[in-house]
């Protein structure tokens, strides 16, 4: 850590925003707020009105040049009405930010995504459809998985079109510029209602390939990088577990069927969750060229929610990363306490171990587990499928507050970690790799990401050299204002 | 055969011995039909058969608009609902997605929802009245 650089970002940039904080907050402080801890900023809801295009302010550092394009992102933005609070973070309605960013300059804006469960929500002003963690009202008719669509997890961008994704219904089509809701997206005819997980898998030629979860029937979904459907095809898991991710490298698909098994995929979903480790973490290895074409492999067993990405050695070797964690941590209550402003700091111990996962051509799966922990893994879209150096997480912990501390960078190729420590003031999101312009390697890439200043009460997006992130940040864009936590982002 | 015939003929004598009491006519209206193409397939139903695949009576409508009318005659006055789907492709089929979700508009009398499944006979029924009822179904 450059101890000068941290004096600034805590002392220096703290006092030059005293003025803005007091000048007004994105989240407007409401009776049942007033009462909460510095950090429950992160669980307060934003503006239905969503945020109007507004420059944020460079306020450390010197932006790069070549860095331009948009910095999409979702999450659960509407977590209460009054004093009813959600029951689980996959439950708030998603919101929809955009930083574009070009010539130095970045611009933020947001909407709802208006489902059908934010309009009725919206109109009653109550919470009303069931979901992960909540029941429901006994009057909101539930017809499709859509009736109960959050879309509040991730985004993609696919042949310009932006997409809201949710795990158990289909995405959202949005408006990629003003980011008004189209509608949801029917990918063909006969898959109208189709889930369509939020971890689709971009190959560097723009190809994308998702899965569709229905307990233990999975489909597969092959798209052009025109955005049209090349092929779907399904397969047979086995078991319900629950699949919020899975990983792809250049010839090979990898399911994850983790041993938290769920046949009883009623509201609240979460509630019917089982741990059953005498299966372990075993994986479906499907061919993309050939779905037929499977093999099991085994591991022990493990819980996870993201994946890095997978590669193929010479050999046919199969190595991915992921975050595991040795049982069902975090989601089995969703944060419903924290969504309260409650934090007991147990959780502070239960975090994602950085593991690579090797896959030999016979045989059961090795873990390797490193040191680095944390979540929300990324890697250089270039290298996605393919061998690379890096992968970075948002980690650190801290007992006095929910999120993430830190950025960590690991290099599978040197064995060497870095991470850049922000502290208790700034909650940590999830960062992106962004091609340099000319870069030879995905040690040449930019980490762009968001974290909420809790202590100025505004946001933040930093920028980071990836060969260098112990350095600290490049560069840092202030809002004045605040909006809450996310889930998962793309660059476009 | 004697007892069946015998039966057969209560029932012609009773219905020839009470025609207005028992001809009640129902008049459906489906509005709001999205394509104008394929069929409406409609079933009537009353409570004994709404959980069940029998209809008490139904109806194919070829769609050229964005609505549909039949009428039902003669019906016995009473509690009826209306269970029907847009077949877009008349294919015959109620078509689904892979894991079984309907990819074809449906609806049901009162334009009544279900909750994780159909709706429910007490939010679809409606009464056909002895001098003849209209009910429209709105499509969404």
């Amino acid at each position: 850590m450059d101890l000068s650089r941290r004096h600034f970002m805590e002392a220096g940039l703290g006092a030059s925003l005293a003025g803005a904080v007091g000048a007004g907050l994105g989240l407007p402080a409401s009776a049942e707020t007033q009462n909460m801890p510095a950090w429950h900023l992160g669980y307060q809801n934003a503006p239905a009105g969503g945020f109007d295009p507004t420059p944020m302010k460079l306020v450390f550092g010197k932006a790069p040049s070549d860095l331009k394009g948009s910095l999409y992102r979702n999450g659960p933005s509407q977590l209460n009405y009054g004093d009813a609070y959600a029951s689980h973070w996959f439950d708030g309605d998603g919101m929809i930010h955009r930083i574009a960013i070009e010539d130095g300059q970045a611009v933020h804006q947001a909407r709802f995504v208006e489902t059908r469960k934010r309009e009725e929500e919206q109109a009653a002003q109550t919470f009303l459809a069931p979901g992960f963690g909540t029941i429901g009202d006994e009057s909101y008719s539930v017809e499709s998985p859509d009736d109960t669509n959050a879309a509040n997890t991730s985004v993609l961008v696919v042949n310009g079109e932006l997409l809201a994704l949710w795990e158990a219904g289909s995405a959202f089509s949005m408006d990629a510029e003003t980011l008004e809701t189209k509608g949801p997206k029917t990918w063909r005819d006969d898959l109208k209602g189709m889930p369509f997980l939020a971890h689709p898998k971009v190959e560097p030629d723009g190809r994308v390939w998702n899965l569709a979860v229905g307990g233990p029937r999975v489909g597969i979904y092959r798209i052009g990088a025109n955005g049209a459907l090349e092929d779907f095809g399904m397969v047979n898991i086995g078991r319900a577990a629950y699949i919020h991710d899975w990983t792809m490298s250049e010839r090979h698909l990898i399911i994850l069927v983790q041993p938290w098994i769920n046949e009883n995929l009623r509201p609240p979903v979460v509630a019917g969750f089982e741990w059953q480790p005498q299966h372990g973490l075993q994986m479906l290895i499907v061919d993309k060229d050939d779905f037929s074409n499977q093999r099991w492999v085994q591991a022990p067993p493990r819980m996870f929610y993201h994946t890095g990405s997978a590669w193929e050695e010479s050999d046919g070797t199969i190595k991915f990363d992921a975050a595991f964690y040795k049982e069902p941590v975090l989601g089995v209550d969703g944060g419903s306490a924290e969504i309260r402003g409650e934090w007991s700091g147990e959780y502070a111990t239960e975090e994602g171990v950085l593991t690579l996962v090797e896959i030999p051509p016979q045989g059961d799966a090795k873990l390797l587990e490193t040191g680095v922990i944390g979540e929300f893994p990324q890697v250089d879209p270039r290298y996605r499928g393919k061998h690379r150096n890096l992968v970075a997480l948002a980690s650190g912990a801290s007992t006095a507050r929910p999120g993430a501390t830190a950025l960590a960078v690991h290099n599978w190729t040197s064995g060497e970690s870095q991470s850049f420590e922000f502290g208790y003031n700034r909650m940590v999101e999830e960062f992106l790799f962004v091609p340099k312009q000319g870069g030879q390697s995905d040690l040449d890439s930019w980490l762009v990401g968001p974290v909420l200043n809790i202590k100025s009460g505004v946001r933040e997006i930093c920028v980071f050299d990836a060969a260098h992130v112990s350095d600290g940040p490049v560069c840092i864009w202030q809002a004045d204002y605040a909006w809450p936590l996310g889930f998962h982002g793309t660059w476009a | 055969m004697t007892r069946t015939a015998s039966f057969a003929a209560l029932i012609a004598a009773s219905l020839a011995a009470a025609p207005v009491a028992l001809a009640s006519d129902l008049t459906v209206n489906v509005e709001g039909i999205a394509k104008a193409q394929g069929s409406i397939m409609l079933g009537l139903f009353d409570e004994a058969s709404y959980e069940g695949d029998g209809a008490v009576n139904g109806a194919n409508l070829k769609v050229d608009g964005n609505s549909v009318t039949v009428t039902f005659e003669g019906l016995e006055p009473g509690e009826y609902a209306v269970r029907l789907y847009h077949d877009v492709n008349d294919d015959g089929e109620m078509n689904t997605n892979p894991f079984g979700m309907p990819t074809e508009p449906f609806a049901f009398s009162n334009d009544a929802k279900g909750r994780f499944g159909p709706a429910k006979w007490d939010d679809a029924k409606f009464t056909v009245a002895a001098d003849g009822t209209t009910h429209t179904i709105t499509m969404n």
